[in-house]
């Protein structure tokens, strides 16, 4: 039931959006609609820690542990997007452009269902279709600003995004076509990992790597990770949150998914160990280099998802539950990062590292954001992201696996030292003018409202969090 | 056996008689849908035999090249007359003689001489029609070479009658994939090698913009009939290896009798007819391409035939 | 399921003949210089796999697949073109030469390679196939697949690297007409809606770069760069 409403509530404010009313329309019953969602989405991870899988229709639509997490982590950053995206765009859209408002918030809102829609289907040929639509419906929130650069950032998410979801079609169809020669029954993640051991091993490794192939050029794997810098860049900051925090995290969660079908575990994780220590290092090393205080955090995006897929092809139930830890802090505190480079934005109206400084002066809010951001992001204590970081390396010693934790290890280091160079540059030291601007209040909330989680979750994780982690990771493997 | 060597001999008669009829069908038909009366379909037959009674008038500076070349161009289609198919479905007297590659040679070996006899000539339009001609025949040869594989090794055989049997005789095998990307490779190969639109306009006089035509500019007299009349029954030849070994045996004769083998003489022009007008059709649809898009015409020639020897294998 | 009742040889060779003119398509698109002839040429494969779609549910008596292949042709050969040809202006369509990466016979070596290269990948995975059709629909539609992204990543024109796209799910579904005709109508008809929101998104999306930047050669946008 709660399931069914977590779909009908974006579409309805979707709708509602379009309505030509007051501005405060489309936004206020976005906010709502997004806390409405949050609420539901925290009963179903309650019940499914519980040990109770949420079904609304066998087969077709449900809710296992990996699932209730990634609908928790969209839920969040849903709504602290959504409440940051009321002040921002009072600022950015002036105020004639009513029409260009709604859009957005329609496409928001539309957006925001076809990514709710990825946990809670089962059928794996309609998570497919809902992956395919979380790219098409934000490719106009993308490109939204409408400057040259955008429409390019745009241009390049879409075209390497569909190439990647059709690789991905196939992938699937060969699962079907395997399935059915084991033995029928309908197409959903659990018959699937059920069916596998009689499946043909080359058909599951083929098929594995079309996915990954396909779907890693959506969630930003290396060599395939061109348009991620550009559109996590050139998209206004409250939808770069959301495609930043959540949604490569939720492409990954359906790449995820087929690691217990592959049998043979010994191939599949050492592929993914092996592309997500590409990806860490790749990206690590880019971000030494960069100009623009919001691709230094896309590259960090990049980095992050190669370091939950290093963990989750470590293999092991520790591991496992270590990767489900770093997709949730990641998704909290990534949110947070592009919130407050968005304050910065507003505050300070350019994207350049260069002509950024002394911003702990000039709009001491914006300053300390970015400064908790840029800690957070890179794995400083007491963040959560901190934790996360470190039991996976315990988990990856423990199950002896020195050489990539260590490799693992290096490269988090380099991305600590990149990204907290560029912003000590930025926060600290004398500013170039002294004009102050305030930010608006629903931004402010919002920062203080995406803070407190990240902190709170590196000094305490509640009991129920911590099943709900066990369970997500137990999905991750046989 | 008598009968074999009678049979072979008719069926080069046949193509030589033949010959310049289904070059002047094709100017006939051509001129027909550009909405013009055209030429006469016997004018080609007029035009030789004019040819045949005028003086020949020969470049002081020449060689026996050039001397030689009109006879060479002559011999070659009838050499590889005696090899196809042409009225029969078993093979004749000297069908063992030489396979489809040992015919390929042959009609290149004619092309070889008259290059030379071009670039011998003098004329300055000579070597340069005689270079485009070579890029065209290079970029071709391995279009022939993948064509005659694939059918040759589903045959078993390089000899066209054993190929012929196993690729059309079964009738359900028209509309495999193979059989059909065969066809428009080889059909873009024959437009091609004869200097046909899209790649040369036969009926140009612009010589600067000849391929194929400025081979014969220098010939007079009989040298000049037999360029001609040989490079009619090299089309002739073309057509017939085509339509008997790779389309369809319908025409051809399986009996033994000479009655039988005559009965088959009309049956296989109506064929050649009957591609002679597709060919017209196709003619009078393109514009000549640029030179250097030939390039891509024959890729995509090439690309055809290799996608019928991929779909070959999947099926089998 | 397919190939438990034996398929008579007229629909192989059909399904075959389909095939193979889809794999020619392939090429075609790859080979060709004018917006419109791409255009068209993305017709003439969309209608081939409808034709596939139909015989093979002829041959099995599989009714959705008749409904799958009806939805095709009127979907990707109807009216995506009609999209396409709405949404962006009609000077795009007339340019007479798409400016590429390549020239046009080293794009064909290249293609034949790709084309190789997936009948390399499909035929450890043809010998769990039963029955004639997954055997030549999955290596030619991974075929497509390869060459439409080969396409998209050589041509620098909008309209093409489109038509690219489109291509690769033509590629995909094509194999997937064979080996996965048991798939629920719900995940078809998903799949065919998908393909018309893309050519709407691409082709909205390609009107406002060519009313921003007055050209839609994509390939030149190359601003984003870390120097």
């Amino acid at each position: 039931m709660e399931l069914f409403a977590i779909l009908a509530l974006p579409a309805l404010a979707a709708g509602l959006a379009l309505v030509p009313a007051r501005r405060a329309l489309a936004a206020a019953s976005t906010v709502l609609a997004s806390v409405a969602v949050l609420v539901l989405a925290i009963r179903v991870a309650l019940a499914t820690a519980g040990g109770r899988p949420v079904v609304a229709v066998a087969s077709w639509i449900a809710c296992d542990g990996l699932g209730a997490l990634v609908l928790l982590l969209i839920a969040f950053v849903a709504v602290t997007s959504s409440i940051f995206s009321w002040g921002y765009l009072s600022r950015i859209v002036d105020a004639g452009k009513g029409p260009k408002l709604r859009r957005y918030y329609s496409h928001f809102n539309l957006f925001l269902l076809s990514m709710l829609a990825v946990p809670i289907l089962a059928q794996v040929a309609l998570v497919w279709i809902a992956v395919e639509l979380t790219t098409l419906l934000s490719v106009f929130l993308v490109g939204f600003e409408g400057t040259a650069a955008a429409l390019e950032a745009a241009w390049k998410y879409v075209v390497l995004t569909c190439m990647g979801a059709a690789i991905a079609l196939i992938g699937i169809l060969l699962l079907f076509w395997g399935m059915t020669t084991a033995g029928g029954g309908p197409f959903s993640w659990s018959n699937l990992v059920a069916a596998a051991p009689r499946m043909s091993p080359a058909l599951l490794k083929t098929a594995f790597l079309f996915v990954l192939v396909g779907f890693g050029a959506k969630v930003g794997l290396v060599p395939l990770h061109g348009w991620l810098p550009d559109a996590h860049s050139q998209a206004p900051s409250p939808v770069c949150a959301l495609l930043s925090g959540v949604e490569t995290t939720t492409v990954l969660y359906v790449i995820l998914r087929l690691l217990p079908v592959l049998q043979a575990g010994e191939s599949a994780s050492t592929w993914l160990v092996a592309f997500g220590l590409v990806s860490v290092g790749a990206a690590a090393f880019l971000l030494l280099q960069v100009r623009d205080y919001k691709r230094l955090f896309a590259f960090s995006t990049i980095e992050h998802m190669g370091i939950i897929m290093v963990a989750a092809g470590l293999g092991g139930p520790a591991a496992q539950a270590s990767a489900a830890w770093q997709m949730l802090s990641h998704a909290l505190a990534k949110s947070f990062c592009f919130f407050a480079a968005g304050a910065v934005l507003l505050a300070v109206g350019t994207r350049d590292i260069a002509s950024v400084r002394g911003l702990m002066r000039n709009s001491p809010v914006a300053g300390i954001a970015l400064l908790v951001a840029g800690l957070a992001i890179s794995g400083a204590p007491p963040f959560a992201v901190f934790l996360s970081e470190l039991s996976i390396f315990r988990a990856g010693i423990a199950g002896d696996h020195l050489a990539a934790v260590g490799l693992l290890a290096l490269f988090v280091v380099i991305a600590f030292c990149g990204v907290m160079q560029q912003v000590n540059r930025m926060v600290f030291g004398m500013p170039p003018s002294t004009t102050a601007v305030p930010l608006p209040r629903s931004c402010v909330a919002s920062l203080a409202m995406a803070a407190v989680p990240m902190l709170a979750l590196g000094l305490y994780v509640p009991p129920a969090l911590e099943r709900l982690l066990g369970l997500a990771g137990t999905a991750l493997g046989r | 056996m008598a009968r074999n060597i009678l049979f072979n001999v008719i069926q080069v008669l046949v193509v030589m008689a033949l010959a310049p009829l289904a070059t002047g069908i094709l100017a006939r038909f051509k001129e027909r849908i550009q909405s013009r009366r055209g030429p006469s379909v016997f004018q080609p037959y007029r035009d030789i035999w004019k040819l045949f009674h005028k003086d020949e008038v020969v470049p002081e500076q020449s060689s026996w090249i050039f001397r030689a070349t009109p006879y060479v161009v002559f011999v070659a289609p009838i050499f590889v007359a005696l090899l196809i198919p042409v009225l029969t479905r078993y093979p004749l007297f000297f069908a063992f003689m030489g396979d489809m590659l040992g015919g390929g040679f042959v009609l290149a070996l004619a092309g070889f001489f008259s290059t030379l006899a071009a670039v011998d000539s003098g004329n300055p339009y000579g070597p340069m029609g005689a270079s485009r001609t070579r890029m065209v025949g290079f970029l071709a040869e391995p279009v022939f070479m993948i064509v005659f594989f694939t059918v040759s090794f589903i045959a078993g055989s390089t000899i066209p009658y054993i190929v012929h049997k196993h690729w059309v005789t079964p009738l359900s095998n028209f509309i495999a994939p193979s059989h059909v990307l065969l066809m428009i490779a080889f059909v873009m190969l024959i437009l091609a090698e004869t200097g046909r639109l899209p790649v040369d306009n036969p009926s140009g006089h612009f010589e600067l913009a000849m391929i194929d035509e400025s081979k014969s500019l220098e010939y007079s007299g009989r040298g000049a009939a037999l360029m001609k009349w040989g490079s009619c029954m090299r089309f002739f030849v073309l057509c017939c290896i085509f339509l008997n070994v790779l389309v369809t045996p319908w025409g051809l004769t399986a009996g033994e009798t000479t009655e039988a083998v005559l009965l088959a003489v009309p049956l296989v022009l109506a064929k050649v007819i009957g591609f002679v007008v597709v060919i017209a059709v196709i003619e009078s649809s393109v514009a000549k391409l640029r030179l250097f898009r030939i390039t891509e015409f024959l890729g995509a020639a090439l690309v055809t035939s290799l996608a019928a020897m991929i779909t070959r294998f999947l099926e089998s | 399921m397919s190939g438990s009742a034996a398929v008579l040889p007229v629909f192989e060779h059909l399904n075959g003949l389909a095939a193979g003119l889809f794999l020619l398509t392939a090429f075609a698109l790859v080979a060709v210089r004018q917006v419109q002839a791409c255009l068209r040429i993305f017709i003439v494969q969309s209608v081939l796999l409808a034709a596939s779609a139909c015989i093979q549910a002829y041959s099995q008596e599989a009714v959705h697949l008749f409904i799958l292949g009806w939805i095709t042709l009127v979907t990707k050969a109807v009216l995506i073109p009609w999209l396409l040809r709405r949404t962006v202006r009609r000077e795009v369509y007339v340019r007479r030469e798409i400016a590429q990466v390549l020239n046009i016979p080293s794009s064909l070596l290249i293609a034949v390679a790709l084309a190789l290269f997936a009948y390399f990948i499909a035929s450890p995975l043809l010998a769990v196939a039963d029955g004639p059709f997954p055997r030549v629909n999955l290596p030619i539609g991974i075929t497509g697949l390869l060459l439409g992204a080969y396409a998209v990543t050589v041509r620098r024109e909008a309209i093409p690297q489109v038509l690219g796209i489109l291509a690769m799910e033509n590629g995909a579904f094509l194999a997937g007409v064979a080996i996965a005709p048991g798939l629920p109508l719900i995940a078809e008809l998903a799949a065919a809606f998908d393909v018309l929101i893309i050519a709407l998104v691409m082709g909205l999306l390609t009107r406002r770069i060519h009313e921003r930047l007055g050209t839609t050669v994509v390939g030149e946008m190359a601003s984003l760069k870390e120097d």
